[in-house]
């Protein structure tokens, strides 16, 4: 059991607000992953559901009970921190066992829980170390077991990912969806990265200064993003957009396209450039196209064999279903 | 060539100073040890013979030497107890965000800055006086009668006078200590469910651990050689009661004129300061490796 409930949620500091009044839902056994530029607040709303932070007005439900002026032990929630804040004094044994100390449980208990947490998550040899002598992955993986041996409502990532190389990242990533596979359990996730947040997600939250830009699942927010923070947040590369007469040919302010929706032309089509950058990642080919009479160079997604080189002059059409419009407003057009 | 011509010259230029350091640190010692094991007294001038261990049997024997060994102990492990137990509990205090927190830590601070020859004095004259002093009024106000510390319980006043003067350092090292603790540790312990005393003993206390061996074995090193406090306050006395080691090395040689003598104890307090060394190296060795 773990939906949480945020309704006119605010915090502020002093003067500055840092999360203006926020509405969100999260339903039981969701993945929920909060992304955003950093500084815009993903930290202080993980934090404010935690309890480490008092929210300034507002309400928190846990379990639809009132939890806004619970203490955090007794919100029933575990939080992985960025820097795992493992005890350096404690063996690993100890670390993943504190937190059923606390609760009272006998040793005996207690043993029968770090034993199933540590098979888990391929701790078991590990268990008389000091988190000193693992590596981060191993760290990252006893911060984990210290929380799921709670049996926790709710599990909160502060982005625990950003301290491990590209290899382990990806490797924890998968290891993270499939211990909720297994669980079951609702988790919140901060991330700065919106691959993370694509490829974990059941639901993502895109925040900006504080506020909720959009709420849904990765696929939602692909196809139809609600405004032009979003288009340009979600999708790697960036979405191309545009201004001026080529969005007017489309009655609005801005048009955007993705990079794997530009189809590479023969001749004619809308847009004529020259590469000024080509990626080779060998499954694609990213160019970066000079366009004349556009500031920035247009991205394009093509095959990796295709056999245009830096300089090469190139001709682009944009797949018409896949063309984005925005008003002046920024916000996004049916 | 250049490196090798380089290097004689660095040597030459330094050996004055290792030299004068040489001189200071071993003419002294030597001497002391010569001075050991020679009848040396300078009420009885003339012949200075060699008399072997007689001078090291008398000292050891003596009444007075148990008593001040007993009482170095006293003063070192009761200054250290009050000196740490003192220290956390205001590094705690001190720790917590509140108002002028910069003019409460000075304050704390500054009785390390006063000679312990002022301290002293000022304790003995403005506070422990059992005629003019602030406790003796302050007892008076009660209806009680005054206290005289310093002949009633003398050693215990100089315990308390050491340990004001040691709590701003324990206090400051183990304060330093306390804010390089990670807050997210805490937090952790927080969301675990550890209450505040929990969070205290299992995770500030361990953390503070290498603080408080630092504490211990810098105290340690100079209060085994605590002297101005009692010279000042209660002159070893009354009888032995407050004579330390250091204390009754100075009152052989220089108030009994025994040079011999006061010799031969000041090579004990050596020995015995080096053992007490060695084990706190140890200890600290083990404790800071982990
Ligand atoms: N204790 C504080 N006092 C004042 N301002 C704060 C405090 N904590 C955070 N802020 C401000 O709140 C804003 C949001 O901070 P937060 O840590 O939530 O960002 P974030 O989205 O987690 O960023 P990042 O991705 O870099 O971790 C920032 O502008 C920050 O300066
Ligand atoms: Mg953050």
């Amino acid at each position: 059991m773990g939906n949480i409930t945020l309704e006119k949620v605010q915090k502020k500091f002093g003067e500055t607000e840092v999360i203006p009044p926020l509405d969100l839902a999260i339903e039981d056994g969701e993945f929920v992953v909060f992304v955003g530029p950093s500084g815009c607040g993903k930290s202080t709303l993980l934090r404010l559901i935690a309890g480490l932070e008092d929210v300034s007005s507002g309400e928190i439900r846990i379990d639809g009970k009132p939890a806004t002026d619970l203490p955090p032990a007794k919100r029933g929630l575990a939080m992985v921190f960025q820097s795992y804040a493992l005890y350096p004094h404690m063996s690993v044994r100890k670390n993943i066992a504190f937190p059923l100390k606390m609760a009272g449980l006998n040793a005996e208990e207690q043993n029968k829980r770090v034993e199933r947490a540590a098979a888990v998550l391929n701790l078991t040899d590990y268990l008389d170390r000091r988190p000193g002598q693992l590596s981060g992955g191993q760290r990252q993986r006893v911060a984990i077991g210290r929380s799921i041996v709670r049996e926790p409502a709710a599990f909160l990532f502060d982005e625990p990912l950003s301290n491990l190389d590209a290899a382990l990242r990806v490797g924890m990533r998968l290891e993270i969806t499939e211990l909720h596979e297994r669980l079951k359990t609702t988790m919140i996730y901060v991330t700065h990265d919106q691959v993370e947040a694509m490829t974990m997600a059941d639901k993502i939250v895109v925040l900006r200064a504080g506020h909720v830009e959009q709420v849904g699942s990765p696929l939602e927010l692909y196809r139809n993003p609600r405004n032009l923070f979003v288009a340009g947040f979600i999708g790697s590369p960036k979405m191309n957009l545009m201004t001026g007469e080529h969005a007017a040919r489309h009655d609005c302010t801005t048009i955007g396209v993705r990079p794997e929706h530009m189809r590479i032309v023969e001749e004619g089509g809308t847009f004529t450039g020259r590469i000024i950058v080509s990626e080779h990642l060998g499954s694609d080919t990213f160019f970066h196209v000079e366009i004349p009479g556009m500031d920035e160079p247009m991205t394009v997604r093509a095959d990796g064999e295709i056999g245009l080189r830096h300089g090469d002059t190139i001709h682009l059409e944009p797949e018409a279903r896949q063309i984005h419009r925005f008003d002046e407003k920024g916000l996004r057009l049916a | 060539m250049a490196t090798q011509h380089s290097r004689a010259a660095a040597r030459f230029m330094i050996a004055p100073s290792v030299i004068v350091l040489l001189l200071w640190m071993a003419v002294p010692l030597a001497l002391t040890l010569y001075f050991s094991f020679l009848r040396y007294n300078l009420l009885m001038p003339g012949e200075n013979p060699f008399v072997g261990w007689e001078n090291y049997s008398y000292f050891l024997t003596d009444p007075a030497f148990q008593t001040a060994i007993v009482n170095t102990l006293i003063l070192v492990l009761g200054v250290l107890f009050i000196t740490v137990l003192g220290g956390i509990g205001l590094a705690v205090l001190l720790d917590q965000p509140m108002w002028g927190t910069g003019i409460v830590r000075i304050m704390v601070i500054s009785p390390f800055f006063v000679m312990p020859t002022v301290s002293a004095l000022v304790w003995k004259n403005m506070f422990m006086n059992p005629v003019n002093g602030l406790f003796a009024f302050l007892a008076g106000t009660f209806g009680m009668a005054p206290f005289d510390f310093l002949t009633q319980a003398p050693l215990a006043s100089i315990v308390g006078i050491v340990s004001w003067q040691w709590l701003p350092f324990a206090t400051l090292i183990l304060l330093t200590a306390m804010q390089s603790l990670d807050s997210e540790q805490l937090e952790a312990a927080e969301m675990d469910g550890a209450s505040a005393w929990s969070r205290f003993w299992y995770i500030k206390l361990p953390h503070l651990a290498r603080a408080i061996t630092v504490v211990v074995l810098i105290q340690t090193i100079f209060l085994l050689s605590i002297f101005a406090e009692i010279l000042v306050t209660t002159n070893g006395g009354p009888g032995t009661a407050s004579t330390n080691l250091t204390y009754l090395v100075y009152a052989e040689s220089l108030l009994r004129f025994d040079v011999g003598t006061g010799s031969a104890g000041g090579v004990v307090a050596i020995i015995l300061a080096n053992i007490v060394a060695i084990f706190l190296m140890r200890m600290i060795g083990k404790n800071l490796d982990a």
